[in-house]
């Protein structure tokens, strides 16, 4: 859902920026390369304002006023001073990028904190979908603007302006003054585009100084979409071709991730889709004047007939891959699954939902192989009856049960077919089996029951010393008795406690038993699982609720109805691993052959609301322990289902050797901590191709397809993944590979951080390097840095560097760059003015030019001093910085533990404590240096001519 | 209506494609009256219709229009008074807009635009009372492409959009020679009642001797940037096209046009 709804919201958001493409390219016939600089600028200014507390409306104005203000620019540098309009749009582009830079501060500003106008939309929302909602708001305001637009082109001043673009010469000689008119076209037109620069900052969390490049290029192929899409001369056409381009455009992008098309083709795609596109649409348009050579295939016939054979195949194709992606390669066969439960409870539901969509994975289900009959009893025994004749009828394949209940029925009436039950506490005492292995012929499943021992446990720790506990149950049920019978069992290890026990037979009257035991002065409900009861539970709640009982119950889904504690299973492993079953019977297997299962895995939910509501702490222990929460009325967090193998999402932003040792390091952790064989993550890497527009659509995917965690790598992924997944209940982030998450956003400190967001920070070690550089040439105290100041994280680094020296008396000498090519020049500079040490703090510029970097150090025998390791061998004397590999390893470790159940809301973001020391002594001697024995031996490897001794890999 | 005083134009002075297109102009132009102009190639017709249109600002001289000194004025603020129909039919026009949105940009030169709504009822009305003058059967086809229209009905059509306002000055530079003989009999002949109608002073460049002496009050003849030769209303309306070759040899003699120039012009207008 949220892909595609993700990709109309940015298709609508970006569907400005394509108007003022429109207004310049198509209106005015003027190429306007400022489109890349204004969508920055917009951004810059709406992020500044925003995080200088103005109101969201008021940030989007300015954005708007910045746009114009630089299309003006360029339209002034055009008409005025007659420069190619191209030349002109590259000139003020290319000035936009240091005054946004200016602007900012800094190369990124995270708005994830900040109000914007998606969260006062939020504000508004009825109780729809958030991705949905926007979507809907987002259709309104384009609406008008649409209309704005297309009535605006059929004004006087909008006839003008159209007469400008088409013919300038019969607009000057009709009284048109057509550079007044391009300076008003163009700077309406960039005005457009620095307010969808700024909606876009506002909707993916952040502005970042690379956000624009590539814009117009989109822009362009919008616009070509829609025209190919929307013909026909009117400008209410036109302008709407516009927007539906843009959003199109924005679904093939998701229609290429959504068939798992490695993002790396996605600029192929692009090219190919609107060149297809532009030769479909000529073909298919009537005989129109044009010198395109195309139109001559497109009007005869068989050029119209090639034209749509061509759109039918790569349709064809395209849902050919899909399906194909769904069945995984199998043949079909139809085969039918009778489902049945008892009642429409929680946890029966959760079963089911699980057991369908596990069954989906399998190929089982709607527009798969098979047909699913899902019945629901509602809690009327008789029903279940007919339901299961109903089955035998229909003569399915295979009945799966949910709930005691309907197994008992099942298994009674039966016989000839395939039984798989579920979520059921104990088969043994309904006569399923008298064993895992030895049971009826016809029946397998999937079982298990809640230790009552650890719930009273749980709820001693709440409540200390002696009490009275209240419990009501179903008689009628097996299952209910035999749990009731597991919680006495458990209560005489336990005297302090008192029991007061109340039955029921409907769950009309389950008010009535509670309020009784309420009367009776317990201090807590422990409510063993019992259909009825737990189906009734909002009515203990209200028992509960009016003399401040806490419930304890052993079905977490209970929890947010207004339980304290819940102590109980997470029941889609139920459906899932029943689904698992129903598929080794269909594919042959007897039933009678495969053992009962049990669900072993266990959650423990806490109700915050409620605690706080009831003035009870909560435990360290118990929170620890905890993997889900509720709180203010959401649930915070929750941990993926154990069974299947789980999956991860990874994103990158673009390709780097450090990004890879650092995946190489989250795959081994796992691996380490078992995660191999069946339980082998599923990795999902995507690679935003150096492009941020490309990571939101990315992340989106990944919720799209219910990722156990998304991993992001790199600052802006991580700025996308707190933005499109922080806070959600379904999924997980664990980001590594970033140096400063708090910089970015993503978290206030180390434990104050969204409840399912966490992860492990590399920071370079600055502190250690200085200190090193002291210690070992002592008599060098004057370092040379090259850095990018448009880079968040060099910015960061050099603080820390400005700092450090500061107290340890070392003198920085700066030389900023904007482009790997200047990096040769301040190299220089900083050795003409006599830096003793060239220090790579790590920026990524710098790392492009390092050979530069390396080679002036050598002209003047420099020892260069490395935050990153790979250029040990290029020159650096000395390397030392966070060790990428371990630091992913440590992500890993992170990832290992959640998968495992805990929670990230507990776990502290972690800075990496592992570092990297190595030492090149070719480099040393060639700048007239020796190393000291005492560092050769902390070096974790030394090259050069005493050979590359390693002393621990 | 139209004062000339002693116009000067050097194009690309200063280089080797140095043009002295205009070379000290003087003329006048009554109220209502009709000039065609004629002249060999490069003789500085059309710049000096361009001269009067403001496409560009002349080196030395002064240009007045009613009364008023438009030497220095851009292209666009003289366009309020002047009107223009171009040798091209596709430069009068914009093609990718239509005919009503033609006919309303002509009716918005002399005014100012607004963000107001454009074609009206009501002007649409008058629109299609203006095309039915052309009797081209246009008036039915207001929301058409220009572009869909041949080169005579575009030409006609700017000709009805440069007297839709009632200018000042019409320019006419050679707004036939595109057009095949049909066309171009049918546009001046629409050429002619208009003017008439309206009274309106014109300035007509023309490569067809017989036009020159068939329209107008008055020819002037242009070479090498100067005026060579005037002659009145009066003279004209005696003159065949041979008493205008004539005209050219006694020229001649006169050491003002050389034996070549003589064939170059006998070639364009016999």
């Amino acid at each position: 859902m949220e892909l595609w709804v993700g990709a109309i919201s940015l298709g609508l958001l970006y569907a400005f920026m394509t108007m003022g493409v429109f207004l310049t390219f198509r209106i005015h016939d003027f190429p306007d390369i400022t489109v890349d600089g204004s969508f920055t600028a917009g951004a810059a200014w709406c992020a500044v304002l925003l995080t200088a507390g103005v109101h969201p409306l008021a940030a989007l104005a300015a954005a708007f006023a910045v746009g114009l203000a630089s299309g003006w620019t360029t339209a002034f540098i055009h008409t005025r001073f007659r420069i190619n309009g191209l030349l002109s749009g590259i000139l003020v582009m290319t000035a936009l990028y240091s005054i946004n830079l200016h602007v900012m501060g800094r190369s990124n500003i995270p708005l994830l904190n900040q109000e914007t106008v998606f969260t006062r939309i939020a504000l508004w929302n009825p109780g729809i979908h958030p991705e949905g909602w926007n979507a809907l708001v987002l259709s309104g305001c384009l609406c008008f603007f649409w209309a704005a637009l297309a009535f605006f082109f059929k004004t006087d001043l909008g006839i003008a302006m159209r007469v400008t673009g088409n013919n300038p010469a019969m607009a000057a000689a009709n009284g048109r003054s057509v550079s007044g008119m391009t300076l008003f076209g163009v700077a309406l037109a960039n005005g457009f585009v620095g307010l969808s620069g700024a909606v876009v900052a506002q909707y993916q969390g952040f502005a970042d100084i690379g956000m624009g490049i590539g814009t117009v290029v989109i822009g362009l192929a919008a616009v070509i979409i829609g025209e190919a899409i929307l013909k026909g001369t009117s400008m209410f056409t036109r302008v709407l071709g516009v927007i539906v381009g843009s959003i199109l455009f924005r679904f093939l992008i998701a229609a290429a991730l959504f068939v798992g098309m490695n993002p790396i083709d996605l600029k192929l795609l692009t090219a190919i889709f609107v060149l297809l596109t532009l030769v479909i649409s000529k073909s298919f348009r009537p005989a129109a004047k044009s010198r395109s050579p195309l139109v001559g295939i497109g009007r005869s016939r068989i050029g119209k007939k090639i034209a749509a054979a061509a759109v039918l195949l790569l349709a064809a194709a395209l849902a050919g891959y899909a399906v194909w992606m769904h069945l995984g390669g199998q043949e079909s066969k139809t085969v039918q699954i009778g489902v049945v439960q008892l009642t429409d409870n929680g946890l029966l539901n959760i079963t089911r939902d699980a057991l369908v969509q596990e069954l989906g994975n399998l190929g089982y289900g709607p527009g798969k192989k098979g047909i699913i009959y899902l019945e629901n009893a509602h809690g009327d025994l008789a029903t279940v009856n007919t339901i299961l004749d109903k089955f035998l009828q229909q003569n399915v394949d295979l009945v799966v049960t949910i709930s005691t209940a309907c197994t008992q029925a099942a298994i009674n009436k039966i016989k000839s077919k395939p039984v798989v039950f579920s979520t059921i506490a104990n088969p043994f005492i309904i006569g399923a089996g008298k064993s895992e292995t030895d049971h009826l012929s016809n029946v397998t499943g999937v079982y298990g029951w809640v230790s009552m021992e650890k719930m009273l446990e749980l709820s001693r720790s709440f409540i200390p010393g002696p009490m009275t506990i209240g419990a009501i149950w179903d008689p009628a049920q097996a299952n209910s008795v035999f749990n009731v019978e597991l919680l006495r069992k458990a209560l005489q290890a336990n005297p302090e406690i008192t029991f007061q026990g109340a039955t029921i037979t409907s769950s009309a009257e389950v008010y009535t038993a509670a309020v009784s035991l309420v009367q009776k002065g317990i201090r807590a409900f422990v409510l063993s699982p019992d259909n009825l009861v737990y189906s009734a539970f909002d009515s203990v709640v209200k028992a509960a609720a009016a003399a401040r009982i806490p419930i304890f119950i052993a079905d977490v889904e209970r929890l947010k109805d207004g339980a304290l504690l819940a102590y109980g299973y997470d029941y889609t492993s139920s459906g899932i691993q029943a689904a698992q079953m129903v598929n080794r019977i269909l594919k042959g297997e007897k039933p009678g052959a495969i053992p009962f299962e049990r669900y072993s895995r266990v959650t423990i939910g806490l109700n915050l609301d409620v605690a706080r509501r009831y003035g009870m702490n909560v435990p360290e222990d118990i929170r620890s322990q905890a993997t889900r929460f509720i709180e203010n009325g959401k649930v915070v967090s929750s941990r993926p289902s154990p069974n299947k193998a789980p999956s991860i999402g990874i994103v990158q932003f673009a390709l780097e050797p450090n990004v890879e040792l650092c995946k190489q390091g989250i795959q081994k952790a796992l691996e380490d901590k078992g995660f191999t064989g069946s339980r082998t993550p599923e990795f999902l890497f995507r690679n935003a191709q150096a492009e941020i527009s490309n990571i939101s659509p990315i992340v989106q995917d990944m919720v799209r397809r219910k990722v156990d965690i998304i991993v992001p790598l790199s600052t802006p992924c991580v700025q996308a993944a707190a933005r499109f997944a922080g806070g959600r209940p379904d999924v997980q982030v664990v980001f590594t590979y970033v140096y400063d998450p708090y910089r970015a956003g993503a978290a206030r400190t180390a434990t104050d951080h969204p409840a399912n967001v966490t992860g492990v920070s590399c920071f370079p070690p600055i502190a250690e390097m200085l200190d090193l550089i002291r210690t070992m040439l002592p008599d060098k105290n004057i370092i040379g840095v090259v850095w990018n100041s448009s880079e968040a994280n060099s910015e960061s680094v050099l603080l820390q560097i400005r700092s450090h020296a500061a107290q340890t008396g070392q003198k920085i000498l700066e030389a900023t760059v904007t482009g790997p090519s200047e990096v040769l020049e301040a190299s220089r500079s900083l050795a003409l003015k006599g830096a003793q040490v060239f220090l790579n703090s790590g920026d990524n510029t710098l790392n492009v030019g390092f050979d530069s970097f390396a080679k002036v150090a050598a002209e003047n025998k420099i020892p260069v001093f490395s935050v990153d390791s790979e250029f040990i061998e290029k020159g650096a004397m000395a390397v030392l910085g966070p060790d990428y590999y371990r630091t992913g390893y440590d992500g890993g470790l992170y990832l290992a533990r959640i998968l495992q159940g805990e929670s990230p809301a507990a776990m502290p973001i972690q800075q990496t404590g592992a570092t990297l020391f190595l030492l090149n002594l070719d480099a040393a001697r060639s700048c007239g240096l020796a190393i000291r024995p005492e560092f050769l031996k902390k070096a974790r490897k030394v090259y050069g001519k005493a050979g590359g001794k390693s002393i621990h890999e | 209506m139209i004062e000339i005083r002693d116009l000067h134009k050097r194009f690309n002075a200063g280089t080797g494609n140095e043009c002295y297109a205009l070379c000290g102009i003087n003329l006048h132009i009554r109220p209502g009256e009709f000039v065609t102009v004629i002249g060999t190639n490069g003789s500085g017709k059309s710049t000096l219709l361009n001269a009067v249109a403001g496409t560009f600002s002349p080196d030395q001289g002064l240009i007045r229009i009613d009364g008023n000194d438009v030497t220095l004025r851009k292209e666009h603020e003289r366009a309020h008074h002047i009107a223009r129909v171009f040798q091209n039919p596709f430069t009068g026009t914009a093609a990718q807009m239509t005919i009503a949105e033609n006919l309303h940009m002509a009716y918005l030169r002399d005014k100012k635009c607004f963000p107001r709504l454009g074609l009206t009822a009501s002007r649409m009305a008058v629109y299609r009372q203006e095309a039915s003058l052309l009797e081209m059967k246009l008036e039915d086809r207001l929301s058409s492409q220009i572009g869909s229209l041949s080169g005579g009905q575009r030409q006609a059509l700017t000709l009805l959009m440069a007297v839709l306002t009632r200018p000042k000055v019409l320019l006419l530079d050679e707004h036939t020679a595109a057009l095949d003989p049909k066309s171009a009999a049918l546009v001046i002949g629409l050429t002619r009642r208009f003017i008439e109608r309206d009274k309106l002073t014109a300035l007509m460049v023309t490569h067809s001797m017989q036009q020159a002496l068939e329209l107008g009050d008055r020819t002037i003849m242009m070479h090498k940037g100067s005026v060579i030769d005037d002659i009145p209303g009066a003279e004209k309306r005696r003159l065949t096209v041979h008493d205008l070759l004539d005209k050219f040899n006694e020229l001649r003699k006169s050491e003002q046009l050389t034996e070549e120039l003589l064939s170059s012009l006998r070639q364009e207008y016999v």
